[in-house]
């Protein structure tokens, strides 16, 4: 049977008019729309006439404003989250600038407080954003949630004055801070830095106070009236939220602070820019990750409170609405991990010596794997009647006994000892100790890690055979044990590797670009897992404003779904991205050279800090 | 330009991927729970039906229990509540420790088990009396046979507000609630027939206060409550009544106008029923 070709003239008027269809299909959807919402505006109009005017009396009674086309609940939780990422990130960069500081004034090496300098360029930006999305997130509860605005103004009316007297004094250190940088005594400015870490801590606890009290509500009376304004802000959740926050803050801020050097990295020009942004990157990589280690245990207190406050509250948080969305958290936190192994891993290619190293990396992915999936196996599956029936319920016969605590646990300890050990390898890339008693420092390492994993694993089984109430227990002797691990081995390899003979240089800037692109990965899905934790933080008093004491009667008193949940946290996250390339690229101006009058170009620059060129040299 | 393109397409890409993850999981919405009509007319089956429906919802009592599980449980299987109910505690009907268990949860921890259980008749469940009779009436009916009805009284009775909803939510900026109810229905909220009666003589853990209106005046009947040691009845222990409206938060969470309509309606019991 022979083929009969279609002739292209042919297939080019269909698609021709297939498209002419489609366009007119859509102009008259989208003149639909326009008179549709015309009709609704004009409806809404004659509502607004007909019902009660508002006047001085009667204007307390108001209780919801309604935010056009997303809805209040949804633009107050964007701006929440915005101006809680660069609240974060805010915050977290002094605290490693001054760190990193501490360490050049100490060591006498100027590429730390080059470091620091630039790290610091990145804040006077990020501060105004903050500032204005406070300012407008301010606003948003006033206008749209009045009667719990209200509320919390009636509860914690004292913290506001020092809050607002403090964030005076925050931005009076931070701009000192920042321009005062070469222009005052080194202890003068480190004085300088460790006010601002101060203040902006001090500022931080009492935002704390607010949120914390919405969720685990003290210091009042049953009918909600006050009692103790300080009962109010030590809340159940309030102390493990500081800590918990502290923490995470540094390890976004370290991720966007990395992604800013990978991100200078591959526009570097130079040797010299390359070496000095790979090593700013590997610095701000340092920090995300040596903060995350503990994240997991701060997590652990906070989760701990929320059960000592309400059973109930901790079960929608862990086993009821939001059980599924750990495993989302679980595959950003796996993510997280891989990542920042790989990073590691393909930087110790520019390690001379470290290639020694390259036959344990296999197992380490073996490790990080299986403890990925473990960690994000849920408890249930989503089935089918009859796939329901097969397996005897929602539980599979096999996987499901990987969903519980028991396992989860185990696998998210011996995650953490795996990156340790990536790090330890990296720390360890071109020195040899030097020390009489080195072999044996190794084999003590070596037993601490064994018997820690040991013992690990061990409680996660015998979790599978004892009631609940000595299961819960478990996960207490398990984190102390992984602490003690990793802070025993890095004692006994400090000493290690005291006076250790150097056999190769690291050659800063001989990095892949896919190394950079990691740090963009560690950093977005950083940013997702603030917005995501957010949400379920707020999301668990499901239909209340405040626990227990008011109710949300708006139209948005449901929980959604976590599919729409998702939509918002990355709407919120391309935003947070979009206006973070902004603070990039301003901070990159003041390495640009000037403008040149008359001639529209540039010229060279001629006054400040030009640290882009000096970072290494 | 090339790379900062670049480094934005990845970010979306990345970002799209968590999307995508977060459409992968079981998509769920979760509503209010509601608030049903109970009558006082319904039948023990009637109420049966409601109890269940409160279980699996606003009493979120799934949430925590199992109903035919075994093995390591973290808080007790209720799936044959109904027959061990009365089994638990010696010379305890098992209304009465159903009751306790609701109203009171951690005045007896079944063996193995933590407490943590929250009070049920208060919020962020607030559960009313009449709720609980039915979840009641459910629980006797998982393994046994229902025995209560919309007229059945136990030791905790009137300790739930007879409304529903969430009392505090009218709270907002401090203020006390204030739900304008009568004299009984304020007598009801505070549980205060949980020790006195009114309907008849016969003692309870308090004097009767069927015709108190004849032996106190108005003023004695604020001292008695806003002091209640300060002249105690004969042969009833003094502190009792102190304690259990402290302990219930009573002097904090009544107004002044509540107080009032209470004390008017306890002047206005004269034995006359």
């Amino acid at each position: 049977m022979s083929k009969r070709k279609i002739p292209f003239y042919i297939i080019s008027l269909i698609v021709v008019v297939s498209l002419a269809v489609s366009i007119k299909n859509v102009a008259e959807s989208w003149q639909l729309q326009r008179e549709l919402a015309r009709a609704q505006s004009v409806a809404g109009e004659a509502a607004q006439q007909a019902g009660p005017q508002i006047t001085p009396e009667n204007s307390h009674t108001v209780e919801y404003r309604k935010f056009p086309f997303v809805g209040s609940r949804v633009a107050v939780w964007v701006i929440a989250e915005l101006h809680l990422m660069f609240a974060a990130f805010v915050l977290a960069v002094p605290m490693f600038a001054l760190i990193i500081e501490l360490i050049g004034y100490y060591t006498k090496d100027k590429r730390y407080d080059h470091l620091a300098y630039e790290f610091t360029k990145l804040l006077s930006t990020s501060f105004s954003f903050t500032a204005s999305l406070g300012a407008l997130l301010t606003f948003m509860l006033i206008i749209y949630y009045p009667k719990l605005t209200t509320y919390l103004i009636a509860i914690f009316s004292p913290t506001f004055l020092p809050y607002v007297l403090l964030f005076f004094a925050e931005a009076g250190f931070l701009y000192a801070y920042y321009y005062g940088w070469g222009k005052f005594s080194p202890k003068v400015h480190i004085a300088l830095g460790v006010a601002l870490n101060l203040v902006g801590t001090t500022i931080m606890f009492i935002a704390n106070a607010w949120l914390t009290f919405m969720n685990t509500p003290a210091g009042i009376n049953e009918s909600g009236g006050l009692l103790s304004v300080w009962g109010a802000i030590t809340n159940f959740t309030w102390m493990p939220i500081n800590i918990h926050r502290l923490i995470a803050n540094v390890a976004f801020g370290g991720s966007i602070a990395a992604a800013y050097g990978a991100y200078k990295f591959l526009g570097a020009r130079s040797e010299e820019e390359k070496a000095h942004y790979d090593w700013m990157g590997y610095v701000g990589n340092f920090i995300a990750i040596a903060a995350l280690l503990p994240l997991p245990f701060a997590g652990y207190w906070l989760g701990k409170e929320i059960y000592a406050y309400s059973q109930s509250l901790g079960i929608v948080l862990m086993g009821g609405t939001f059980s599924w969305l750990f495993i989302i958290q679980a595959v950003l936190i796996g993510n997280l991990f891989l990542a920042a192994n790989y990073y590691l891993w393909v930087s110790m290619e520019r390690i001379e010596g470290a290639q020694r190293f390259r036959k344990f990396i296999k197992y380490l992915l073996a490790s990080i794997t299986v403890c990925f999936i473990v960690w994000a196996t849920p408890h249930s599956l989503v089935a089918t009647v009859e796939e329901a029936r097969r397996m005897g319920g929602s539980h599979h016969p096999m996987l499901g006994v990987l969903g519980v605590m028991s396992a989860k646990n185990t696998a998210v300890n011996i995650l953490i000892l795996t990156t340790y050990i990536s790090f330890l390898l990296y720390r360890r890339g071109n020195r040899e100790a030097t020390v009489s008693w080195a072999k044996l420092g190794n084999t003590v390492q070596f037993l601490i890690f064994a018997v820690v994993v040991s013992f690990v694993v061990f409680l996660g089984v015998y979790g599978y055979f004892v009631e609940a109430k000595v299961r819960i227990g478990l996960s207490v002797p398990q984190v102390l044990s992984v602490l003690f691990a990793m802070i025993s081995v890095t004692v006994i390899d400090i000493f290690m590797f005291k006076n250790a003979k150097s056999i190769g240089p690291i050659r800063w800037g001989k990095i892949p670009a896919r190394a950079q692109y990691a740090l963009f990965f560690l950093a977005v899905t950083f940013t997702w897992l603030m917005g995501l934790m957010g949400y379920v933080r707020a999301g668990l008093r499901q239909h209340w404003h405040v626990y227990g004491v008011m109710q949300d009667t708006s139209p948005d008193a449901f929980t959604p779904t976590l599919g729409f949940a998702s939509g918002v946290v990355s709407v919120t996250v391309l935003i947070f991205f979009t206006f973070i390339a902004i603070v990039f690229w301003l901070s990159g101006l003041s390495g640009k050279k000037d403008w040149e009058a008359g001639t529209g170009k540039t010229a060279p620059s001629k006054g400040g800090l030009d640290l882009a060129e000096e970072g290494q040299s | 330009m090339k790379n900062a393109l670049a480094i934005f397409g990845f970010t979306v890409i990345v970002t799209l991927f968590y999307w995508y993850v977060g459409q992968q999981v079981p998509q769920k919405e979760t509503y209010p729970p509601k608030t049903l009509e109970i009558r006082p007319d319904l039948n023990t089956a009637e109420m049966v039906e409601i109890g269940k429906e409160i279980v699996s919802g606003k009493g979120t009592c799934l949430s925590c229990h199992t109903m035919g599980q075994s093995g390591s449980l973290r808080f007790p299987d209720l799936g044959n509540i109904g027959a061990v109910a009365g089994t638990h505690k010696p010379g305890v009907s098992d209304v009465e420790y159903l009751a306790e268990s609701i109203y009171d949860p951690n005045a007896f921890i079944v063996e193995g088990f933590l407490p943590g259980m929250p009070v049920i008749h208060k919020p962020p469940i607030s559960l009313n009396d009449d709720e609980i009779l039915c979840v009641i009436a459910y629980l006797q009916s998982l393994g046994g046979t229902p025995t209560v009805t919309m007229q059945t009284s136990h030791k905790f009775s009137g300790a739930a507000p007879p409304s529903q909803g969430a009392p505090a939510a009218a709270a907002a900026a401090g203020a006390a609630v204030s739900e304008n109810l009568d004299g009984p229905g304020i007598f009801a909220k505070y549980g205060c027939m949980a020790c006195h009666s009114v309907d008849s003589p016969a003692k309870m853990v308090g004097p009767s206060l069927y015709d108190v209106g004849k032996r106190l005046s108005k003023a004695e009947m604020y001292e008695s409550i806003l002091d209640p040691d300060a002249k105690i009845t004969a042969g009833y222990p003094a502190g009792v009544m102190a304690a259990t409206l402290k302990g219930g938060g009573f002097y904090e969470k009544v107004s002044s106008k509540d107080l009032n309509i209470l004390v008017d309606y306890l002047v206005s019991l004269k034995g006359n029923k």
